[in-house]
């Protein structure tokens, strides 16, 4: 079973763009992941596998243009290679989501990023749904009620 | 407006010239909102931007803390906006941990029966993040209603997974949960039973699975008294008897498996050609569960199933493709739960060969890696249960050294190491030797970068250390190659390695048999280093740790290769060898590392009994006395003694001046390697020490030296080869005149509980044993001289080859009056029985010659 414990995007600058934690982790345990981590992933070259050892876990890392994608997963539990395809599945769903997806859209949009990532992975990230189509639908559904509700706000 | 000012916001941060100018931003941002939240009156609208602002902030990693409960309130609104944003926002800034919590039973309570089903999905998601144990017993019922009613697959998936939490969270939840609307509602049903509902489905049944085998794990470990037995037996049977009904559903779990396996249908979960990859692999865990749970218990129920579930994983392992990343992951989980289970041996060589062809070279480098290391990692792991099959890809592994990454590199070494035995040590000693040449060459031909240096650094340790402890195991009978390995190791890598490493070179080149060969290497490497020595041009490579080699076997077979046919006397003769080393001396002795004086002084004092030239006997006597004012006090004290050894002649030096013995080492606790000599005697050096140079500082008749080096030549080589190898080199010397002058005035008497365990002619010894534990013995030997008066009491003690032992000064001196005692402290650790042989040799009346008493001592005791 798929249980990623935490799902970190990072720009090649070194800057958090979206985070999110599956298991319950101190503000400060939370900063020194993040402060380890960055400065490893992104002096990994090119040619480097993308499993590392961290601490007690493993941490998959895929890179898309600017943003690295960076999960940590459970030992022996997760499968690594797996973990890799969910990472690409978020991806692609956002890349149809915004159409061609760039940094610039995962950080004015974050909060559709959170939304579909929240439609992908739920609880103590495990996969629950592995249809792009499926996701996008119900992203897209909910989009039109909030606009609903937008224009009832308007015409009252 | 809204979106404009949260993007303003966000533009601004982007925007900081400096890092003092982002934070001033921030911070003033910041407080903003906390004023503004506090503020009751503001609109929703308003409020939703100063969330968003808030959650702009968390991913910045600033404090969010002060927003926790307006984004709670938020969820309240009746606007889907408003609550879409609030859950979102609570999600993120709570976790489990919190007591606020508790704030949320009510809204989610009211949102799990809102008609708007993305309502109840947003809550759904929200619990399935944020469930205490209180939430998980609350709202259990919310969500197992939505399970019974609801026929939407949305819904249902999103409350599976939140079910699965639940039951993770409280076991006691899993009592009342409908085990059988999983069969009847929802596996029967096609238009439910959507993948999303079938990964649902897969994590309800897990965390049964799990959470039983956590209980079965934590009832064992645990002893509990009688009624708290009973419940547990209560509580097992109730378990086994869920697991029961829920194995109904394995036929119809392995059957959607194996058809998704075999179609292609729907594009929607085409990952690269593979059918949903991520719902096969969570099929194969699921089952992999069942049987695991089954197997312990032995439940028929399961059990019957056992062999459509090898077979299940054969046909996966066949029809899987492993040309993309996908079919790998589902190649690689099969292999997991065939060697979890421990399946029967042909699946298990089945998953080795499957494992073995993720090392082969692919054409995506990056995938090509990932699952190079996946496939190394788990070789390792499962290397002991089919030692033979992972032999067979060798080549592969080996092909793995030379890969990019480091750590793909480390783990096809620990994995060559892992299958070296004594038929492949030939060979893979030849691919390591290889592999050692690249790495130290490419090491200079670019210039890398200080953390590639230490890699490569580690990688040479660790390989170096790991293929000395092979060769210790295992010997190959060929001695000739194992010397030349051995010098082509130290040649290419001396380098990387620690001088302290070389020791274990040291003893591994001491100890190899073929001596003629030995010479002939050394005679060809002396030249080689001499010429390059005259040649100024040749490259100057800076190995001291091949120096070190030299020097050590100039000290120890000068001799020998001065009359080896082999070698030229024009380039090696007595000027050179002692040029060299003046050279080396010179080279070194400003350097930290202290350990080469060492050699070289050992080796000049060595070399002096076996070179006959004058000059270069003056020169290398230069050699010991330029140190005998060095600012360490080990090797000024060193010097000093070994200038007093080097004076002696040459009969006197040639016998504890000989080629060294072979010794054996011995590993103790792992890591502290402890040398040990092999033979009658295993006394400790720094006795005989003092006495040889107690006599030489004491000027005593040339009659007791003699006597001395009959009695035990043998000793005073251990002693040369311990100080040769100690770390500490001169260790073993500070001693030598304080223990002497405190010896004087002590008188001993023997203790009441002593053991009379020898009556000789001459001699009586008596045993105290003063403490016994596991792994050491501390005892005393009591010698009492019966009717003459001793002199000069040599101690030769010997423990079997699983101790060690250390003796401590003879008290109060060697020497006793008629009816006194002299008091000999012995330190045994190890294991085994305790044996002892002593041997005393001694020196009657004042008579010159010298006259022994041996007997053996077995004390009933082991440590």
């Amino acid at each position: 079973m798929s249980h990623i414990k935490y799902l970190l995007l990072v720009s090649r600058q070194g800057k958090v763009r979206l985070m999110q934690w599956y298991t319950p982790l101190t503000p400060k345990q939370k900063t020194k992941i993040i402060n380890d981590l960055t400065p490893l992933i992104l002096t990994r070259k090119p040619k480097m596998c993308n499993i590392l050892e961290y601490n007690d876990h493993k941490v998959v890392y895929r890179r898309y243009a600017s943003l690295y994608f960076i999960c940590g997963i459970t030992n022996n539990q997760d499968n690594e290679l797996l973990t890799l395809e969910i990472i690409h599945r978020f991806v692609e769903t956002m890349d149809t989501y915004f159409g061609n997806v760039c940094e610039l859209d995962i950080i004015f949009h974050f909060d559709k990023a959170y939304d579909i990532l929240n439609e992908l992975i739920m609880c103590d990230g495990s996969m629950a749904e592995s249809s792009k189509k499926e996701i996008l639908n119900n992203i897209h559904a909910m989009d039109a009620i909030q606009n609903n509700d937008h224009l009832d706000r308007v015409l009252s | 407006m809204v979106a404009s000012s949260l993007r303003s916001f966000i533009k601004d941060v982007r925007g900081a010239k400096t890092l003092a100018d982002e934070r001033s931003i921030i911070t003033k941002q910041s407080a903003k909102i906390r004023t503004k939240l506090r503020d009751d009156r503001l609109s929703n609208e308003k409020k939703r931007v100063n969330i968003q602002k808030l959650l702009y902030l968390y991913i910045l990693g600033e404090k969010t803390h002060f927003g926790q409960v307006e984004s709670i309130n938020l969820i309240a609104s009746d606007n889907f906006v408003d609550k879409r944003l609030g859950y979102l926002a609570t999600l993120l800034l709570l976790d489990e941990s919190q007591d606020l919590l508790t704030l949320l039973t009510n809204m989610l309570n009211n949102d799990l029966q809102h008609p708007n089903k993305y309502i109840v999905a947003l809550a759904l998601t929200t619990l399935g993040c944020l469930s205490s144990t209180e939430l998980a017993r609350d709202l259990y019922p919310d969500v197992e209603n939505i399970l019974r009613t609801s026929t939407d697959p949305y819904l249902l998936r999103k409350a599976l997974q939140c079910n699965a939490k639940l039951i993770f969270k409280d076991r006691s939840l899993l009592e009342i949960f409908p085990i059988d609307l999983i069969g009847s509602k929802l596996l029967n049903n096609q238009t439910v039973c959507t993948h999303g509902v079938l990964l649902g489905i897969c994590k309800v049944l897990q965390a049964i699975l799990i959470s039983l085998d956590n209980s079965l794990k934590y009832h064992s470990d645990s002893e509990l008294n009688d009624q708290d037995e009973q419940q547990r037996q209560k509580d097992l049977e109730q378990d086994i008897s869920i697991v029961k009904t829920i194995s109904e559903l394995i036929p119809q779990l392995s059957s959607r498996l194996s058809s998704l396996n075999s179609k292609n249908l729907e594009p929607a979960y085409d990952v690269q050609g593979i059918q949903d990859p991520f719902l096969q692999c969570e099929l194969i865990v699921t089952l992999k569960w069942f049987f695991k749970i089954g197997n312990n218990l032995k439940l028929e129920e399961i059990t019957q199933h056992n062999s459509s579930f090898d077979y299940l994983l054969t046909q996966l392992a066949t029809n899987t493709s492993s040309a993309k990343n996908p079919g790998n992951a589902i190649l690689y989980e099969v292999t997991r739960s065939i060697f979890e289970l421990q399946l029967s041996q042909p699946l298990r060589v089945l998953g080795i060969n499957i494992l073995a062809n993720f090392l082969t070279p692919t054409k995506n480098s990056t995938i090509g890696n990932n699952v190079k290391y996946v496939g190394l990692n788990t070789l390792i792991k499962v290397v002991p249960e089919e030692p033979a099959a992972v032999q067979r890809y060798r080549k592969f592994i080996s092909q793995c050294l030379y890969d990019y990454d480091i750590s793909i590199k480390f783990r096809a070494l620990a994995l060559t190491f892992a299958i070296m035995n004594e038929q492949n040590l030939k060979e893979l000693t030849t691919e390591l030797v290889k592999f050692l040449e690249q790495i130290s060459s490419s090491h200079y031909n670019y210039a890398t970068s200080y953390i590639d240096m230490d890699d490569s650094k580690d990688l040479v340790v660790y390989t170096v250390d790991s293929l000395l402890r092979k060769f210790e195991i295992f010997s190959n009978g060929d001695d000739k190659a194992e010397m030349d390995t051995l010098l082509t190791i130290l040649k290419k890598t001396g380098n990387f390695i620690d001088l302290e490493k070389v020791n274990e070179f040291l003893i591994a080149i001491n100890n190899i048999d073929d001596l003629q060969h030995k010479i002939n290497t050394f005679s060809q490497e002396l030249s080689e280093s001499f010429n390059k020595k005259e040649n100024k041009n040749a490259p100057f490579e800076n190995n001291t740790c091949m120096d070190l080699v030299l020097v050590w076997c100039l000290g120890e077979y000068a001799d020998l290769i001065k009359l080896n046919s082999y070698t030229d006397s024009t380039i090696l003769n007595d000027t050179s060898i002692v040029q060299y080393l003046l050279e080396l001396n010179d080279r070194y002795r400003l350097s930290n590392d202290t350990r080469m004086i060492h050699y070289i002084l050992t080796s000049a004092l060595k070399l002096s009994a076996k070179i006959v030239d004058k000059q270069a006997l003056e020169n290398l006597r230069q050699i010991i006395v330029s140190h005998s004012k060095d600012a360490n006090l080990m090797i000024q004290t060193k010097s000093v003694q070994y200038e007093l050894l080097f004076n002696q002649p040459d009969s006197v030096k040639k016998l504890f001046l000989q080629a060294m013995p072979k010794f054996e080492k011995k590993i103790m606790d792992g890591t502290e390697a402890n040398l040990s000599y092999r033979g009658l005697a295993s006394s400790k050096p720094h006795e005989t020490k003092n006495d040889i140079l107690l006599d030489l500082l004491g000027d005593t008749t040339t009659t007791s030296k003699v006597a001395q080096s009959n009695a035990a030549p043998e000793k005073k080589n251990s002693d040369l080869l311990s100080e040769l190898l100690a770390s500490s080199g001169g260790s073993a010397n500070t001693p030598a005149t304080s223990g002497i002058s405190a010896a004087t005035n002590e008188t001993i008497s023997l203790p009441s509980d002593s053991v009379l365990i020898h009556e000789g002619n001459e001699l009586q010894v008596y045993e105290n044993i003063i403490d016994i534990s596991s792994g050491l013995a501390h005892l005393e030997l009591y010698i009492k001289a019966k009717e003459n008066e001793i002199k000069n009491i040599q101690p030769l003690c010997a423990v079997p080859k699983t101790q060690k032992l250390t003796l401590s000064q003879l008290r109060p001196g060697n020497d006793i009056g008629v009816g006194e005692f002299a008091k000999q402290s012995l330190k045994i650790s190890g294991s085994g029985k305790l044996k002892l042989r002593i041997k005393l040799s001694f020196q009657k009346n004042g008579n010159a010659a010298s006259e022994s008493e041996q007997f053996d001592y077995k004390l009933d005791k082991t440590i």
